[in-house]
């Protein structure tokens, strides 16, 4: 006998159920000490926290789209310029010189705000 | 059943003889014995209690230090335990307050591995958390997901209250963290406890916390500081060699916890066994290591221009001499006379020529060691410890070096404030004993 789409449904659903029931009993299993308040704070040396650790703070992702445009920007304009560079002749290599040392500044002030440092 | 029995007795036999994952607590006196625990064969001392299986104290924990260090016990994962290195009298606060402590026999590792053992093959129960289970923010079960608020990301979420905001220093208006941190937090000297104020990682403020160190009425004194050679030369005759040893060691010990800082494990424990065995036969192999260490371009540019402090503010020592400030004790010492010793000066007074300048006097300390033979220097004139002028009436020198650290950590990110606390070799049981004497001069 074929149950047909049902039987599909059914497997799903008894599967996922059963998921569910190990995943849960894998949990109780695995952490055999279940915590209490004072083994859940995080470690500041002997203290606990004072305030909510949901806290805002800057990434400065500024420097690094900073980086980005400075290596991107180069590369979108470098490609055409391959191109028509043997045709333009020196006039290009001028003209990409400035371009160049333009998105230079960018990365120097990025390098002098620590953003080229790893930590 | 015998074969699976037999498989976690092997399981549990290697496990026992794996290292020994330590999260030492310096209580009073027990500078020497945590230095030796470093090179011990078989210990691990890791920086974070998470990682740990044993809370070793060594020394006597005071009573300032007693509740951080319940605080720090109940973070070991289970199955923990706690052994007490007893140095000393006094400190029956711990057992009282942590029934289960093993008092083993301080510098040995044999009772560690005792202990070790027991815990993980079952023999021996974990430690019970030893604070209540009193949730500091109970669940309230206001709003949807209790969170308790409003608003499009739940408003002001359940618990403790969320910190205040301020400028930061691009004009954006951002969360100002409080952090309590210490007096139990490497790689933080042991003892310092800061009070921050973070955005993000950068210090907006410091202020040093209360040192636990400091004797309530009726403790018991003190015990020998790690600089107890230097102090004893005040009203003893020494050996000349003797405290070039020790000064070479000091050095020594210090440079293994700076280049820990910066990821160097394998030169930290490098450093730290040269530094327990260290001989004035050890010369040539410091003057080496000096060099190899400073032309560690990875280790220059995480330490130049950190911290930088002339050498007018700092108080007379390795980081005056640092800062272009040439002034040594040992110049106007009689018992130098002779021996060709002229400061080893720096002029940057950054972390990096501090590093320089402490492994520059350690191998010129094996130096003057080998040349004094066997010289005696008299009590009297003041003497040059191996963090600055150490003088009967003056205040030692940590606790000079712990005023400056407000304003030098204010504004940094969080790890060149910690170069920077580690480049200054600050002792707070040295600031706690000299506070002592500063209170009996000026009642």
């Amino acid at each position: 006998m074929s149950l047909g789409a049902f039987g599909a449904v059914l497997t799903v659903v008894l599967t996922t159920g059963m998921a569910v029931v190990v995943s849960r009993w894998l949990h109780t299993a695995l952490d055999p000490a279940q915590l209490l308040a004072s083994e859940r704070v995080p470690h500041l040396g002997g203290h606990e926290p004072s305030v909510h650790a949901w806290s805002r703070f800057h990434v400065r992702y500024y420097a690094m789209a900073l980086l980005f445009l400075a290596f991107d920007m180069e590369m979108v304009f470098m490609y055409p310029w391959a191109v028509v560079f043997v045709q333009e002749g020196l006039i290009a290599l001028v003209e990409m010189l400035m371009f160049i040392l333009i998105l230079l500044l960018g990365i120097l002030y990025a390098w002098r705000e620590r953003a080229l440092e790893w930590a | 059943m015998a074969g699976a029995g037999a498989r976690v007795g092997l399981i549990t036999a290697l496990a026992s003889r794996a290292d020994i994952p330590i999260f030492p607590v310096l209580g009073v006196g027990g500078r020497r014995a945590a230095f030796a625990l470093a090179a011990l064969p078989g210990v691990r001392v890791v920086d974070h209690p998470r990682a740990a299986a044993l809370l070793l104290v060594v020394g006597r924990p005071t009573r300032a230090l007693l509740r951080p260090l319940l605080v720090v016990h109940d973070l070991l994962p289970p199955p923990r335990a706690t052994v007490w290195w007893q140095v000393g009298a006094g400190g029956e606060d711990l057992v009282a307050a942590l029934p289960s402590t093993v008092i083993a026999t301080t510098g040995e590792v044999a009772g560690l591995r005792t202990v070790f053992g027991d815990l993980v093959s079952g023999r021996r129960p974990s430690d019970r958390p030893a604070l209540p289970d009193i949730e500091p923010a109970p669940w309230r079960g206001i709003g949807p997901y209790g969170q308790g608020g409003s608003g499009m990301t739940g408003g002001v979420p359940f618990g403790r209250p969320l910190p205040s905001r301020s400028a930061d220093p691009d004009g954006l208006e951002l969360d100002e963290l409080p952090l309590h941190v210490g007096p139990l937090f490497p790689p933080l000297p042991p003892g310092l406890e800061l009070h921050l104020e973070v955005q993000g990682d950068v210090l907006r403020r410091a202020s040093v916390g209360e040192n636990p160190f400091t004797r309530w009425p009726g403790d018991p004194a003190l015990g020998p500081l790690d600089t107890s050679d230097f102090l004893g030369a005040l009203d003893a005759p020494v050996m000349v060699a003797h405290l070039e040893l020790a000064r070479a060691r000091h050095h020594l010990r210090w440079a293994a916890s700076a280049v820990a800082l910066h990821g160097l494990r394998a030169e930290a424990h490098r450093l730290r066994h040269l530094a327990e065995r260290v001989c004035v036969g050890d010369h040539p192999s410091v003057v080496a290591l000096a060099r190899r260490l400073g032309r560690c371009r990875s280790l220059a540019s995480t330490m130049a221009g950190i911290g930088v402090l002339d050498g007018g503010d700092a108080p007379p020592g390795p980081v005056a001499r640092a800062g272009g400030r040439g002034h040594d004790a040992r110049l106007d010492d009689p018992a130098y006379e002779g021996l060709g010793f002229e400061p080893v000066v720096h002029e940057a007074g950054d972390a990096w020529d501090r590093f320089l300048q402490r492994l520059g006097e350690a191998a010129q300390a094996l130096e003057l060691a080998g040349r004094a033979g066997d010289r005696v220097r008299s009590p009297g004139p003041p003497v040059e410890g191996p963090r600055g002028l150490l003088d009967a009436s003056e205040v030692p020198p940590s606790q000079k070096l712990l005023s400056l650290l407000p304003d030098l950590l204010e504004g940094q990110e969080w790890g060149d404030a910690m170069t920077t606390i580690i480049s200054l070799d600050i002792d707070v049981e040295e600031a706690a004993a000299g506070a002592e004497v500063q209170a009996l001069v000026e009642p």
